[in-house]
Formats: structure tokens, C-alpha cells, sequence
């Protein structure tokens, strides 16, 4: 915002493609530096999951053992399971075997691709579902509140926000079951799946979305809120207020669009929180996802099925972390 | 009180469903619930069972940590025996067996028109085929005591001879549970979809649930359900949750918080399967503080056994007498119960020249519900009498690498109790791959090597009863009670399973009223 004098009337007539060709090119370059460090991240995090289950007491073997099995059964067991090779050495086959889709094997024999086909898109239909909802409500409800600073709503928004964002998921979801379930047998209470592996009826999804959403939205909705007191006080909301211009409209065209950043931040670190939060709602409701496999493969030791588990939620985060990158460069490049 | 977050996650659970009676309180009059009335064919069964996305095997002869796996197996496939109930080794696949004078060849008799879902006929060749590839499994050896995989043979079309090692008189007993029959030379990547010769056949699995349809052509016998749908739950409570919201039929296994819940609503079923589960103390009989048989004998007159029923089992339970086995027909009913004598304890510990000044450790784990509570609550019951116990909780996998079969005093548990047999061999004679306390006593081994190689019923009943006695007065055992199973149901389901432990699979005989 340095030079705000008028551009040459050459440059006005400039092709406008070279330019935008230009940009995209220097996108697709951040995009993949971008994607680069996430990667390396995600493999650092890989070898810390292979690592902490290494130090954990107990190992696949034993966690998945019958009791007759013996020493030479659990020994012939334990080479089977490759844990008698150092821990390094699995990682490095594990890895080597991941760009192919191979996720490796369970303890139990299983394909962990095969244990994590019909869970995975149950998980994500949870977790996308509860984070457009919680998008949806932050926005509403931060706008809203943002309306009349200090007035009744915006108190009654803050209180009731920060009071959800502390609810723990369980509490949540307890609540739900014994009002919407339990008492007045409006929802069922658990989830019962078809042959395809998915919920049988759209009305399961129901009360572990709001377990996931309530918290996260609660969370969302001080940040969009903040975000748009920030704006409040910049010149150019400041001058459109002063304009004369509506309060919807102020708020919508003049303050959101410098608040995105902001939000698309804290979203996008929502998504960490509902993956995560979806181990115990999953397990609550008995949703069929990957949040109760992983609850599973921990107690087993099973590092393959972890490792998968923790890839597949890395991937999606990461994806969703660059979302929010690009809205943010969208934004701040809008403006730079 | 150290709790993990499951259970608190459960306890949760438990309030919310202490909160649902106060509210559903006075509900429908129970219809008839037994297995009154003339079974009527048709309709789906909704079954719950216990299990966990990341432990699911569909192999019948792996390793099924899922009951909700074994649930489908038991039903697709037959075993060669079943548990039964005035008798506990009954036919399925096999419909006689016969034994050589020296108890050690055994001849199974397939039994007749037994055909696969592929309508092809079940041959000698399959069985032996079948339990030589359960042999050959890591716990093939524990699975098939005493029976190598050449000592599997088929004799003609319909005969399988078994040989042991070793006289045994109980040799059917152990083809009950895992012995799974499947068609000769299945490959190990059809083994999800192979063909069984069960009650029900596979329509689908997926991720732990599945649906099975009923079996038009099963050797057993007509069967009355159209269908069973089975759902996978990772905690009871879920399932407990879904039972009273009636989306399912019956809740296998639901354990006793949610049986509780349950007794206050008259429109379910709680069916008690009683000596499901043992949760015997175990002291270290070769060496430490509990080498004296005085000490053990004080030990188990120290414990409160009503008490322990009450509160570690909130009373969905019986008390024991100290011999692992309690569901057996041959059970020593005689034997006098043994009840707690503070008194007579001291003077034993004294006698023995025991350290009162000592701390005791009596490690347990939370494996199942309950466990740690017996822990804690004898430790609470042993200061009374002046010894001190502490109580050392262990996470599993290390429980199993660290103290099982080698600790001096530790709480583990027994899911199959129908057989005095089966514990002795498996956990209690001299040398026996589990003997967990590490016990060797000549009268017991002669004892039992008298029961096993005994065909005559009264002489064999009088070695059980030796057997049980010895057990009884100094084995490494303190067996306080057994936990009941408990299964719930909607009132409209019948003939639903009695028998303890595995034997809450056999679904073939229920019918809906309509």
C-alpha cells in the first residue's frame, strides 16, 4: 500500500492473462512449498507415532495374544508381525509402502486399507457435516452479535459461547442422548449401520454432529466475533460506517472480508479439534468411523492401524490447512 | 480413585441411563419371557454384541477378540460339539463320538445330510482338513491339547479319528468352541465369504456387522428366524442405550451396570446365564509369602465372599467354593462352603510364622469390569484380619509380560467354567502350559490322571470329587464367586441362550412373537 499513484497507461494495457498467468504460477509455487513442509511434517509425525508406540508397555504381540498361545506362539507371533525388527526398520518399510496406498497390515491379520474403507468416509461425513455447521453458526452468530456491540444479543452470544466451547464433547453428547434419545425417543440412540457400512437413516448423524459442533461452534463464534471488532475500528469500515451505509452492509461488505483471515484460521484449527473430539463421540453414539479404530489400535498396540489412522486425519487436515492458507494469501494478496 | 477416561466415559453413560428409569418408570406389563409358548417362524432378529473396529477377524480359526466376530462365526459354521446344558459337550456337526478302551482314539461321526450353503455335502475330508488348519494356528497347540496335526485322519466318508497324546475322557469337550468347519483347501482369501454348514448364512458383513439369513437346509433342525442382524458396539453402554431406545432385540453380553438400569423397566428381559465368568485370586504356591498352604487356606477364610457378589458384582452373581469350574455337572455341590473366619485365619498366619509387618502387593488390571474392584475390596477385607495388601494396577499388555504365571499374588479372570477337567489340565497339574500358580501336588496330578482315563461314570465321578477336594483345601485358587452373564431382550423374544460363556452364541432356537 506504499505506492498509490496512479499505473503507467502501458501497464493498463498489458494483457491481463500474462499477469494472471503470472499469479497463478507464483500460487501453484507457494501451493507446493507449501504442500513440501506439510509432507515433511506429516513424516515427522509418522516416526513420533511409530516412536511413542515403541515406548508404550506391551506390544502387538501380547496386546493381541490368545492365552494359550505360549512363548513360542507369541515369539512366532511377534515374527510374524515383523516386531522383532527395530523399530526404524518397520517405519521405513511402512513408509516406502504409503505413496503405493498400502497402509500395511493389523496385529489381527487384517488390511488396515480394508479396516479403514468403511469407517474413513463415515468419519468424514461426521466431521464435514459438523464443520459446516459450526462455520455456518460461528458466522451467524459472531455477525449477529457484532450488530450492536455490547448489546443484549452480543452479551447473550459471548456467554453462551464461551459456556459451549467448555463443555467437554462427552458432556455434550451425554446431554443429547438423554433429551433427544432417552427421554423423549425422538432420535435413536445409537448408530446402527446397512450393508454399505453407512449410517442406515440420516437421523443417526443427527446428535453426534451436534456433539461435534456445539463445542467448535462456540469456539468459532468468539473469533469471527473478535475478528470483526478488529475490523470495526479500521478506516475503511470506520469511513463506510460514517457513509451512512446500512449495518448488514457494513458488516458483510466492508468489515468480513478483512476478517476472513482471522477466521479461516480458526476453522481450520477446528478441524484438528472435531477429528479429534470424534473419538469420543464416535464411541458414545457407536458411529462406525476411524475415530473408534484408533481408540482400538491403541489399546492393541497396533502401529500399522495408528499410523494409517493418524495419516488419513493428517491428510485431511492438511488439506484444510491449506484452504485457509489460500484464503488467507486471497485476502492479504488482494490487498498487498 | 484412578479412573480412565472409558470409564468415566461409562459412568457417564450409567447416570444417563439412571436418569431414563426415573422417567420411563411404569412401563408395559412384561410379556411371557421364558420359552413358554409354540415357536412362531419368521422375522429379524436384532442382535448387539461387544467388539471393536480395529480388532475384527473374520477368520474362524484366528483369533477372535470380538464377540460380536465370534457371534458370526458360531452362527455361519458349526463346531464338531457344542455346550450344552444337562450335559456339557452336546453334538453339532458331529452327531456321535466314541471312544478307544485307552481313551486315546476317538471316532467323530458326521452328522447325516450335513451339506455347506453351496449345497455341497460335508466330508470326512473337510473336517479333518478344517481342524488340521486350526492345529497349525499359533494357539493351535492350546486350542487342540494333546492332538498333533497327523494325529487327524478321516476314516471313510462320514468318520474323523482324533488320536492324543494322553488318555482323555473329556476329549469332546475341547472341539466345543473353536473347531470350525470349513470345505477342504479354502484359500485364506476366501476365508471371509466361505461357504459354512451353520444355522444362518451370510448375506453381508461389513466393519464388524453383518446379516445373516436363516439356513433352509441346516442338519440341526428347522430354525425359526428369517434373519439375524448383527451390530457391533465398542461399549456396553452404547449398547445398552440402543436397547432402551429398542433399536435392537437383545443386548449379548450387556454386563451388569446396564442389567440394573434394565431390571427397572418391565418391557425388557434380563437373562441371567449364571458361572459365566470367574475372577479367581491367584497366589504364587512354589515359593513367596503364599508357599504354605496355610497361608493360601488363610487367605481364602479371610475373604467375605457375599460382599464381594454384592458389591464387585452388584449382586448379578453367586458365591464360589474355591474350585475353578463351577458350571460343571460333575461340580462337588457336597463339599462344604467354605465362609469367612477371621479368627481361624490369625491362627493359621500365625501358625505359619506369616509377616504381619509386611505390605503385600495383589496386582490386578481393569481387562473387565470388575476386576480391580475385587482387588480393592479384598485388600479392604484382609486389613480386618491385620494383613496388609496394597493393590498395583496394571495396564494389560504388561500384565500379561510381567506378573501372569510368574507373580506371587494376582487377580485374573475365566470366561469357560463348565469343566472341573479342563481347569485342572489346562491350569493346575504339574507342568501345565497355564498354571498360574505355579502349583505341583502329587495327590491332585493322581487324581486327576485317574478322572481323565476313567470311562466308568461312578468311579470317574469319585475321582472328580478327590480332585475337587484337594483343589479345594490347598490349591493357588481363591475363587470367591462367579459373575453371571447377562444378556437384555425385548419381551417378545424366546429361547434365548442359558448357558454361560460361549454359550451365548446359540441363537438357532429363538423366535419372535408377533
Amino acid at each position: 500500500m506504499t505506492d498509490t499513484t496512479a499505473p503507467p497507461a502501458e501497464a493498463a494495457a498489458r494483457p491481463v492473462t500474462a499477469s494472471a498467468a503470472r499469479r497463478a504460477g507464483t500460487l501453484a509455487a507457494r501451493v507446493a512449498a507449501v504442500l513440501a513442509k506439510r509432507l515433511v511434517m506429516l513424516l515427522v509425525l509418522l516416526a513420533v507415532v511409530f516412536a511413542a508406540i515403541e515406548l508404550l508397555p506391551g506390544d502387538a504381540a501380547s496386546a493381541t495374544s490368545e492365552r494359550g498361545e505360549g512363548t513360542a506362539g507369541l515369539a512366532a507371533r511377534r515374527h510374524l508381525l515383523g516386531l522383532d525388527r527395530p523399530v526404524w526398520e518397520r517405519f521405513r518399510d511402512w513408509i516406502t509402502a504409503l505413496p503405493t496406498g498400502d497402509l500395511g497390515t493389523s496385529a489381527r491379520g487384517q488390511h488396515v486399507t480394508d479396516l479403514l474403507a468403511a469407517p474413513l468416509p463415515n468419519t468424514l461425513l461426521l466431521g464435514g457435516t459438523a464443520f459446516v455447521l459450526t462455520v455456518l453458526g460461528a458466522l451467524a452468530l459472531g455477525i449477529w452479535a457484532a450488530a450492536r456491540p455490547r448489546g443484549a444479543v452480543d452479551r447473550i452470544v459471548d456467554l453462551t459461547s464461551t459456556a459451549a466451547f467448555a463443555l467437554p464433547e462427552f458432556v455434550v453428547s451425554i446431554g443429547l442422548l438423554l433429551v433427544l434419545s432417552l427421554w423423549t425417543g425422538w432420535l435413536p440412540a445409537a448408530t446402527v449401520t446397512g450393508a454399505d457400512g453407512a449410517p442406515a437413516t440420516w437421523t443417526m448423524l443427527v446428535m453426534p454432529v451436534l456433539a461435534l459442533a456445539v463445542p467448535q461452534t462456540g469456539w468459532n463464534t468468539r473469533i469471527v466475533r473478535a475478528a470483526l471488532a478488529d475490523q470495526a475500528a479500521a478506516p475503511h469500515v470506520e469511513a463506510a460506517r460514517l457513509d451512512g451505509l446500512s449495518t448488514s452492509r457494513v458488516l458483510l461488505r466492508h468489515a468480513l472480508p478483512g476478517a476472513w483471515p482471522a477466521i479461516a484460521t480458526g476453522v481450520a484449527t477446528s478441524t484438528g479439534m472435531l477429528l479429534g473430539g470424534a473419538v469420543v463421540v464416535e464411541t458414545l453414539f457407536n458411529y462406525p468411523g476411524i475415530g473408534t479404530v484408533l481408540a482400538g489400535a491403541v489399546a492393541d498396540r497396533d502401529t500399522p492401524v495408528i499410523a494409517g489412522v493418524v495419516a488419513c486425519a493428517a491428510a485431511v487436515i492438511t488439506v484444510v490447512l491449506l484452504l485457509a492458507d489460500l484464503v488467507r494469501a486471497r485476502t492479504l494478496g488482494a490487498r498487498s | 480413585m484412578d479412573w480412565n477416561r472409558r470409564q468415566v466415559l461409562w459412568a457417564g453413560g450409567g447416570m444417563g441411563a439412571a436418569a431414563l428409569l426415573a422417567a420411563c418408570g411404569g412401563g408395559k406389563d412384561a410379556a411371557s419371557s421364558g420359552s413358554g409358548g409354540t415357536p412362531q417362524k419368521g422375522g429379524t432378529l436384532r442382535v448387539g454384541a461387544l467388539g471393536r473396529a480395529s480388532a475384527i477377524t473374520r477368520d474362524p480359526h484366528g483369533n477372535q477378540g470380538n464377540e460380536s466376530d465370534y457371534l458370526v462365526i458360531a452362527l455361519v459354521y458349526d463346531t464338531l460339539t457344542a455346550p450344552g446344558l444337562k450335559q456339557n459337550t452336546v453334538g453339532r456337526l458331529a452327531s456321535a463320538w466314541k471312544p478307544s478302551a485307552d481313551l486315546k482314539t476317538w471316532r467323530f461321526t458326521i452328522a447325516k445330510g450335513a451339506t455347506f450353503h453351496d449345497g455341497s455335502p460335508v466330508t470326512a475330508e473337510d473336517v479333518v482338513w478344517s481342524l488340521r488348519r486350526l492345529r497349525n494356528t499359533p494357539a493351535g497347540a492350546a486350542r487342540l491339547p494333546g492332538i498333533t496335526a497327523d494325529h487327524i485322519t478321516a476314516d471313510g466318508k462320514d468318520t474323523v479319528v482324533l488320536v492324543s497324546d494322553f488318555a482323555n475322557a473329556e476329549l469332546p469337550m475341547i472341539t466345543r468352541l473353536s473347531t470350525f468347519i470349513l470345505k477342504k483347501d479354502t484359500p485364506d482369501k476366501d476365508i471371509a465369504k466361505a461357504p459354512g454348514t451353520g444355522p444362518f448364512k451370510l448375506d453381508w458383513y461389513r466393519g464388524g456387522n453383518a446379516r445373516l439369513l436363516r439356513n433352509e437346509h441346516w442338519h440341526g433342525g428347522p430354525v425359526p428366524l428369517d434373519a439375524i442382524e448383527v451390530t457391533m458396539f465398542e461399549s456396553p453402554q452404547a449398547m445398552a442405550n440402543a436397547m432402551l431406545s429398542g433399536q435392537i432385540d437383545l443386548a449379548s453380553n450387556a454386563g451388569a451396570v446396564a442389567a440394573r438400569t434394565a431390571d427397572a423397566r418391565k418391557d425388557i428381559q434380563v437373562i441371567r446365564r449364571p458361572n459365566d465368568m470367574a475372577m479367581p485370586l491367584v497366589m504364587r504356591t512354589s515359593g513367596g509369602p503364599f508357599a504354605d498352604a496355610r497361608v493360601r487356606e488363610a487367605m481364602k477364610l479371610i475373604v467375605d465372599r457375599e460382599a464381594m457378589v454384592k458389591q464387585v458384582l452388584s449382586g448379578y452373581g453367586t458365591v464360589a467354593n474355591d474350585i475353578l469350574g463351577t458350571g460343571d455337572p460333575g461340580y462337588a455341590k457336597n463339599i462344604p462352603q467354605r465362609t469367612r473366619d477371621l479368627a481361624k485365619a490369625k491362627q493359621l498366619l500365625t501358625d505359619a510364622g506369616f509377616d504381619f509387618g509386611k505390605t503385600y502387593q495383589l496386582v490386578t488390571t481393569e481387562d473387565i469390569a470388575g476386576l480391580a474392584e475385587s482387588a480393592t475390596l479384598f485388600a479392604a477385607q484382609a486389613r480386618e484380619a491385620g494383613v496388609k495388601v496394597e493393590v498395583v494396577k496394571q495396564e494389560s499388555g504388561t500384565f500379561y509380560d510381567k506378573t501372569w504365571l510368574k507373580g506371587d499374588f494376582y487377580t485374573n479372570y475365566w470366561g469357560t467354567n463348565d469343566s472341573v477337567v479342563f481347569f485342572a489340565s489346562k491350569t493346575m497339574t504339574t507342568g501345565s502350559g497355564q498354571n498360574e500358580a505355579g502349583w505341583s501336588d502329587k495327590d491332585f496330578d493322581a487324581a486327576y490322571h485317574k478322572a481323565i482315563a476313567t470311562g466308568a461314570p461312578e468311579a470317574r465321578t469319585a475321582a472328580l470329587r478327590d480332585l475337587q477336594q484337594i483343589e479345594h483345601d490347598r490349591s493357588g485358587y481363591l475363587l470367591w464367586g462367579m459373575a453371571d452373564g447377562i444378556d437384555l431382550a425385548a419381551p417378545k423374544v424366546h429361547r434365548l441362550p442359558q448357558l454361560p460363556g460361549y454359550g451365548r452364541v446359540q441363537l438357532e432356537n429363538v423366535w419372535l412373537s408377533r
